[in-house]
């Protein structure tokens, strides 16, 4: 039922904001509406498994379609409302394929927020988890140069917003833009084949300095995470004496403290833009810990921008373990005990290894419309399946994958 | 100086802008003539307008004004001040509205009003061609 409450501040929100039209700049509105989309196709050379936006939809890529509409498209609407000089509502609300398959649109993030000072906001609901340099904006490809964000690194963390509290500090110190931003809350997730995630005393605090036309940023995250299918097999494992009960220990998913270290960096003087982040996640789990990184950039030649990435997520933590030992069991015990060992090695063999380059084009073609064309060559890890989801029988892992993808995205 | 003599230099200003040289100053940061600010460096005007900083380094909390989207003023504002294309603002600001973070100045289009309006804050700042300068605003260098 998370999503009750941001529904009903929409409903009051579009009500109140139904007498303005798309509102003119010429003045600071009473309320503005603004909005963003993507419509993209994506064609993958896997057909064995889907190639997904997260490990949260059923759908992508390669196996489900050829050609698929589902990885990037999206709508996007947003209200703020401008209540006091100091005091602000923002809802947006993206319609998206979601964890059922479905495009229903639902609350990314809907918060109220109080300007203290003008170096100093609180903001109280849903707000963006900002793990990543641009995770606030990921989902806005207009403001990115890419197709989407290099999934190496921004599936590390795979939530997207925080509902809590958030604050912002700017300071200026001679060139020096500071800006110091601290959340603290919790998220819920719901895996396509109807796992629930939840995290707890979620919380993050990043620090991002930009001196001209740099940007350096490093964010530290915690969060206590449960999934509720994984504590289930756990707690098989712990009916399996001393043995079972350290594996349950070590492997287990329940309100597990999570850590999170991201830096990234960006410079962009106009002409030419370089960027680059490199992330380490430890679920202290059966999901593992792992670390990735990227680098790209781009060169604008008017209104065309052809860029490169390179990108790689490796795993840190074991992505086997030989599980209880079955010697010595009774046969009516070793079945199951066989069949709670594939199952934790199946878990462990999914953790990402992969690098891939991704090379591309934007065209900014007309006013607030762009134009993307990318091509992604990934080279999946000995024994992995990468990023890639809904594997299917007789899917050969560690293989090479080609992706094609065309998008258009606009904001208004 | 004339006015005439203002748009002779905004004439050769402008072929040598065509010519590629974008030395000669066409757009202009300004402050209200009654304004304290006296010198900003090209990138404290662009902090000020892209919503990296809030305050003049006098600690006064700035009012920057923009001319309406699609001008040409606005436009050579932004390549000079912060080499950015329209199409780059308006990602900039996209990272920024669909974040809830801020929202981009207000803007005015038409210049007579804009400059009536940063001579009668001292706590704004705009920018104008350089042949529409008068009395009741500075040019901030």
């Amino acid at each position: 039922m998370r999503d009750r409450r941001p529904a009903i501040m929409i409903a009051v929100l579009w009500v109140l904001a139904a007498p303005c039209s798309s509102a003119g700049e010429q003045a600071a509105p009473m309320f503005s509406l603004s909005g963003f989309g993507t419509l993209g196709v994506v064609h993958s050379s896997e057909q064995r498994a889907d190639f997904g936006s997260s490990i949260f939809v059923p759908k992508g890529a390669g196996h489900t379609r050829q050609w698929s509409p589902e990885v990037d498209s999206r709508l996007g609407a947003q209200v703020i409302g401008n209540f006091t000089s100091r005091f602000s509502a923002t809802v947006q609300v993206i319609a998206e394929q979601r964890h059922d398959g479905k495009y229903l649109p639902h609350a990314e993030w809907a918060n109220i927020k109080y300007q203290v000072t003008p170096e100093f906001s609180v903001r109280f609901g849903r707000t963006a988890l900002a793990s990543f340099l641009v995770s606030d904006f990921r989902k806005v490809a207009y403001a990115n140069p890419w197709v989407r964000p290099p999934g190496e690194v921004y599936r590390l963390v795979p939530v997207f917003s925080s509902d809590g509290l958030d604050a912002n500090y700017k300071s200026q110190l001679g060139d020096f833009a500071h800006t110091l931003q601290g959340s603290y809350g919790q998220t819920d997730a719901t895996y396509p084949n109807g796992a629930r995630a939840k995290g707890r005393n979620q919380w993050v605090i990043s620090d991002t300095v930009e001196y001209g036309p740099g940007t350096l940023r490093v964010a530290y995250q915690e969060a206590h995470v449960s999934i509720d299918t994984l504590h289930a097999l756990f707690n098989t494992f712990r009916q399996f004496g001393v043995q079972g009960i350290a594996l349950a220990d070590r492997y287990d998913t329940n309100d597990k403290k999570v850590t999170f270290i991201g830096v990234g960096g960006m410079y962009d003087p106009g002409d030419w833009f370089v960027m680059a982040e490199w992330g380490n996640v430890n679920f202290r789990s059966v999901i593992g810990e792992r670390t990735a990184w990227y680098v790209g950039g781009g060169y604008r030649i008017r209104t065309l921008t052809p860029y490169l990435t390179y990108a790689r997520t490796k795993a840190d933590s074991n992505t086997s373990d030989p599980g209880l030992t079955l010697v010595g069991l009774p046969p009516q015990l070793a079945g199951p005990a066989a069949g709670l060992n594939a199952a934790l090695n199946g878990i462990l063999g999914a953790l990402p290894v992969q690098q891939a380059i991704a090379t591309g084009g934007r065209w900014d073609f007309m006013k607030n419309v762009a134009l993307k064309l990318q091509y992604d060559r990934i080279d999946l890890g000995a024994g992995s399946a990468g990023v890639l989801g809904n594997v299917q029988p007789g899917f050969q892992p560690g293989g090479t994958v080609h992706l094609l993808s065309a998008t258009i995205d606009f904001v208004w | 100086m004339s006015f005439r003599h203002w748009v002779g230099i905004g004439v050769v200003g402008l072929s040598l802008g065509l010519m590629g040289n974008s030395a000669m100053a066409e757009v202009v940061a300004v402050v209200s003539s009654r304004s304290t600010v006296m010198t900003l460096s090209r990138s404290q005007v662009a902090d000020l307008f892209l919503g990296r900083a809030r305050r003049f380094p006098d600690g006064i909390v700035a009012l920057p004004i923009d001319q309406g989207e699609g001008s040409a003023a606005r436009d050579e504002f932004y390549l000079r001040f912060a080499a950015k294309s329209p199409a780059q603002l308006k990602a900039h600001w996209s990272k920024i509205i669909f974040t809830g973070r801020g929202q981009p100045p207000l803007a005015i289009s038409n210049t007579v009003e804009l400059k009536r309006r940063i001579a009668a804050n001292p706590a704004a700042i705009g920018y104008l061609d350089r042949t529409q300068l008068d009395a009741s605003v500075r040019e901030i260098r």
